[in-house]
């Protein structure tokens, strides 16, 4: 219908016109990424209550020490995309924690001890992976959605102000310092926001993710394009699910971003949140340190590259979150297929954790094959249009997709091979 | 006897290895069969620093005054320590599928008997024939094992060495002719030998262009760049670890040991050229974009620092040079097994192509780390065994010679700059991810350099260790007085 | 005449859309003065939405009406006054482009049937839900 395109990229791009995914179908690709989708999913069931829980109730606490462990309360806090009654029920497991999540909170590495040490030593979920993703969406802003602009707007003051007040009601200290500073205490409450804007979007993917893993144990999901297109089909069915903050401040509730104002989870999580987490980021601070006088880091945000699709997996690291903390997260949770795939490569159990990190840079690939593919569903046009405009217009749109990774550390020619692990 | 034994039971072992069928040709059996040999060296070594045995006499040709005199002394015994123990590790370091494994250490163990024989001779003619001997197997192993260019190195190698040889040959020889008191070449005869002052430094001239070459000293060190880039890495080891040394043992030995007016009075430019030596080799180090040219200069300057303080040839300033053989030995040996290490899984000794090997997980953060620990050594960090030698020279060259002494504090200075470039490049910085595929190193390979190392350590910390096998004889043989209170008043005050 | 509202019940093929407006309270603002221009997705359009993405939307009324909003340009305007230019803003907020004009199109959404003059508007029916972005 219309000629080839000459781009780069252009076998990826015509893959992308075939209905497939930006990473080559193959059944050793399908087990890498369905595998880390699992042992990814287990870390975010904690990763989204946690960060629910801060922004419901730490909230301004000026000594959070103990925000990382999480109450009985939000380990029972029912997915509501799991379980039951879930509404649609993405995942046909339960809505509390999962099983290997409680197993892993229980005894860590370490064997069995008081939480707080498993805490001090680390032998736990990284939560400052999570943090990390929603500074990157806090700090990035302005990547579409209407999220960032409603922080600014004077309702959003009005309702972070009532909600300030009240938790510091018998604290004149802070109540004081909220007057000399205001914005201050009101910066803090935009991250706060951005923490439940995250909670609520990893509490969708997590579903999504464990169904998908289920699937695949049952012999369901049999190709990579299957699984992108099951990523494509949860992220329409979920996409007007509301984002919202509320504040619980002694058991009363305060709605500092209402659901009343419309906010999707398409427009102001997903869409944001792939954009900041997976293109751009920030330099992380590896052994590798970057100069900004001599023009190591870009001088636009809109061209930060320390994403997952670009990161440099060695821990000495570029990658703009911290990517060595979620591999540590996800080495406990990897299924035995994957475990065993590992041990047959590399160096064995000595470099699992660049290996199952590779793993993870191919899922994400696919994951955002999926948010082109809806994007590209929801914009412009099917398929299998007949009208060449349309395919036209289509190609404009990959290969606009696809200029993002002209850039040398993209890693969308290294996952087109097998070899790269 | 068990000097004889020293000598013996390695070169049965060379036979053995390479003559008897009844050894499967499997390499890692072969190496490990090589390896035994100096392992008796260095034990029967130490057993005989507690009790220095009786010189060995036997009569050889005695028309011409050859006799296989053998026998160690303060200042052969740390070196024939020092020749077991790296020729122990080159072969330990070498790879455990080594081709042609037989005749490889054979060739290893050949130079290593060639080495301690000339280390042990109490005889010149007998040193000389052993110097030589030296030549013929290293020749071999880098025209047979070394990199691309092989042939040329191998080439220059023995060219280099056939005038080095040559040149010794003649001084030995005229050394014993010339002397008054009757054709004896033993170096009993030779240390009172009568010769005119123009007979003594025509023979000195020899000695020093036949030693400088094989130091090397700038600038006669045209083969060591190509022959330490092209070489097999055991080689390399053992060529700049023992090889090297006995360039510089001849020097003592014979220019300082035999000719000591003529040295003296020449000592000027001796040191000179050390100074030259050091400082030409620490910046050529600075430029160099391939490890093993960069450390093959690093050694230019290291035996620049030693020459200065042969030239001084005060009690300290020879102290001083024993210490920096033995100490630049062990650390050349570390950094070149290092830099095998590093060639063998990575297949470059490129600066430009390494970096990031520090990287705990796909790295080679191990090595990276012994090499780290080698360039600190070489530079000179206190705590490693660098840092005793190069004080001592200095300490013991200032009051000769204080501007040659200055420049090589700088040289010693840019030692630091080279080091630290290096390591900021292949060590640090970012790990390639296309390149970084390579299985990680076992503990087989790592041995060598953990003993190395631990050697560098204990005697940076304890340099009794390295010195006091010596000291007495160095003290004997200094030429200058060593720096007191009343001589420095009476060079000062009371000009006479 | 009838409007916007009267004139979509009549035609019957908008059923989804209809019960969307009174799920989303949209209903009142619809049947004001107006004028309004509703770009008007048929019920087949709807239906090749996945199941649940409606489902979720009708679960949650401020989110629906945002999405319904995308279909609604201020003004009565015509085909031959919405084709002059490339873009017109939503009562959502973000514009939908106007990129082909034979056949006629709205975004990515073809129009079936132009021009449909009510009391307090216009309607054009198109055959795809608009999304926004």
């Amino acid at each position: 219908m219309i000629s080839p395109s000459q781009h780069r990229w252009a076998d990826v791009i015509h893959r992308l016109e075939a209905g497939g995914s930006m990473l080559p179908d193959s059944p050793n690709n399908l087990k890498q990424i369905i595998g880390i989708y699992k042992a990814y999913a287990v870390p975010m069931d904690f990763y989204w209550r946690d960060l629910l829980y801060i922004a419901e109730q730490v909230f301004l606490n000026p000594l959070p020490a103990f925000k990382y462990l999480l109450p009985q309360e939000y380990l029972d806090r029912p997915n509501s995309y799991a379980g039951p009654a879930g509404s649609p029920r993405i995942w046909r497991g339960e809505a509390s924690a999962h099983p290997e999540l409680l197993a892993f909170m229980a005894k860590g590495e370490m064997g069995a001890m008081p939480r707080l040490l498993h805490h001090l030593w680390h032998d736990r979920i990284n939560m400052e992976f999570a943090e990390a993703c929603m500074q990157a969406m806090f700090w990035h802003q302005g990547m579409g959605g209407r999220f960032n602009d409603y922080l600014d707007s004077e309702p959003y003051r009005a309702n972070a102000d009532r909600a300030i007040k009240a938790y510091f009601r018998r604290n004149p200290l802070m109540l004081g310092l909220y007057k000399l500073w205001p914005e201050m205490m009101l910066e803090k409450v935009k991250q706060l926001s951005y923490y439940a804007n995250l909670g609520l979007f990893w509490e969708v993917m997590a579903p999504v993710f464990f169904e998908m893993s289920d699937l695949y144990d049952e012999g369901k999901l049999t190709s990579v394009p299957e699984a992108m297109d099951f990523l494509v089909n949860g992220i329409f069915a979920i996409a007007g699910r509301p984002i919202y903050h509320n504040v619980m401040i002694e058991g009363e509730c305060f709605e500092i971003v209402p659901k009343s104002e419309g906010f999707t989870w398409l427009y102001e999580a997903a869409l944001p949140y792939v954009e900041a987490v997976f293109y751009r980021t920030s330099p992380f601070r590896g052994t590798k340190s970057y100069n900004a006088q001599a023009n190591q880091v870009p001088d636009q945000q809109a061209d930060f590259h320390y994403g997952i699709l670009y990161a440099d997996l060695f821990p000495v690291g570029s990658a703009g979150i911290p990517p060595t903390l979620l591999m540590q997260d996800m080495v406990h949770f990897l299924p035995p297929y994957l475990k065993e795939d590992y041990s047959q490569h590399g160096r064995g159990e000595s470099d699992v954790l660049i290996q199952l990190g590779v793993s993870f840079q191919r899922s994400m690939y696919n994951v955002t094959s999926a948010v082109i593919q809806a994007l590209r569903a929801a914009l412009l046009y099917p398929l299998d249009d007949t009208n060449p405009d349309h395919l036209k217009a289509n190609r404009q749109f990959f290969e606009a997709q696809m200029d993002r990774f002209l850039r040398p550390e993209a890693r969308l020619g290294e996952i087109q091979t097998a070899h790269y692990r | 006897m068990m000097t004889v034994l020293l000598l013996l039971i390695p070169g049965a072992a060379a036979l053995l290895a390479l003559v008897l069928p009844l050894l499967p040709a499997r390499p890692g059996l072969i190496r490990s069969v090589a390896a035994v040999a100096p392992a008796i060296q260095l034990m029967a070594a130490l057993l005989c620093w507690r009790h220095l045995p009786a010189d060995l006499h036997l009569d050889w040709v005695p028309k011409l005054g050859l006799a296989v005199d053998l026998g160690l002394d303060g200042l052969s015994l740390p070196l024939v320590l020092l020749a077991a123990l790296i020729s122990g590790m080159a072969i330990l370091s070498a790879s455990a599928d080594q081709p042609r494994s037989r005749l490889f250490f054979s060739l290893l163990l050949a130079t290593n008997l060639g080495a301690i024989g000339a280390f042990m001779a109490r005889n010149a003619l007998l040193f000389v024939l052993a110097f030589e001997l030296v030549l013929i197997p290293t020749t071999l192993l880098v025209a047979i094992w070394g990199g691309e260019r092989r042939a040329g190195a191998a080439i220059r190698f023995l060219l280099y060495g056939a005038a080095s040889g040559l040149s010794l040959l003649a001084a030995v020889l005229a050394l014993g002719w010339f002397n008054a008191n009757g054709l004896d070449f033993s170096y009993e005869a030779l240390a009172h030998a009568e010769l005119s002052p123009a007979q003594s430094r025509w023979i000195l001239a020899l000695l020093l262009l036949g030693f400088g070459l094989k130091l090397p000293i700038a600038p006669l060190h045209g083969w060591q760049p190509l022959t330490y880039a092209e070489a097999p890495i055991p080689v390399v080891m053992v060529l700049s670890g023992v090889v090297s040394k006995l360039g510089a043992y001849g020097l003592l030995r014979f220019g300082v040991g035999m000719l000591g007016d003529s040295w003296l009075a020449w000592s000027p430019w001796i040191a000179a050229a050390g100074a030259l030596s050091a400082i030409y080799g620490a910046l050529n180090a600075i430029a160099q974009t391939d490890i093993r040219r960069l450390m093959a200069y690093s050694s230019l300057g290291h035996m620049g620092l030693l020459v200065l303080a042969l030239a001084a040839a005060t009690p300290m300033g020879l102290q001083g040079a024993m210490a920096q053989i033995l100490a630049h030995g062990l650390i050349v040996a570390l950094l070149f097994g290092c830099v095998g290490l590093i060639e063998r899984k990575t297949g470059t000794s490129s600066i430009a192509e390494l970096s990031g090997l520090m990287n705990p997980l796909r790295g080679l953060p191990f090595t990276s780390g012994m090499l780290l620990l080698a360039l600190m050594a070489a530079a000179g960090i206190p705590g490693l065994v660098g840092f005793p030698a190069e004080l001592l020279v200095f300490e013991g060259s200032w009051q000769a010679f204080p501007l040659p002494t200055l420049v090589c504090l700088v040289a010693s200075g840019l030692t630091a700059v080279y080091a630290v470039r290096l390591y900021n490049r292949v060590g640090f910085g970012r790990l390639d991810n296309a390149r970084a595929h390579w299985p990680t190193t076992h503990w087989g390979e790592r041995v060598p350099l953990l003993l190395l190392t631990a050697l560098v350590v204990v005697a940076g910390l304890w340099p009794t260790a390295i010195t006091g096998w010596s000291e007495p004889t160095t003290a004997a043989m200094a030429l200058r007085a060593p720096l007191s209170a009343s001589s420095v008043i009476s060079q000062t005050v009371l000009p006479s | 005449m009838a409007t916007i509202l009267e004139t979509a019940a009549d035609a019957g093929c908008f059923g989804t859309l209809l019960a969307a407006v009174d799920a989303a309270g949209l209903r009142n603002a619809l049947e004001g003065t107006g004028p309004f221009t509703v770009l008007a997705p048929v019920d087949a359009a709807f239906a090749a939405l996945p199941p649940s993405t409606v489902q979720t939307l009708v679960d949650n009324p401020p989110q629906l009406a945002r999405i319904l909003k995308y279909h609604v340009v201020s003004g009565a305007r015509l085909q031959e006054e919405l084709i002059r230019q490339p873009a017109w803003d939503s009562l959502e907020g973000a514009p939908i482009p106007i990129r082909c004009h034979e056949p006629f199109e709205v975004k990515n959404a073809t129009v079936i049937n132009a021009n449909i003059v009510c009391d307090n508007g216009v309607v054009h029916v198109i055959d795809r839900v608009l999304l926004p972005g």
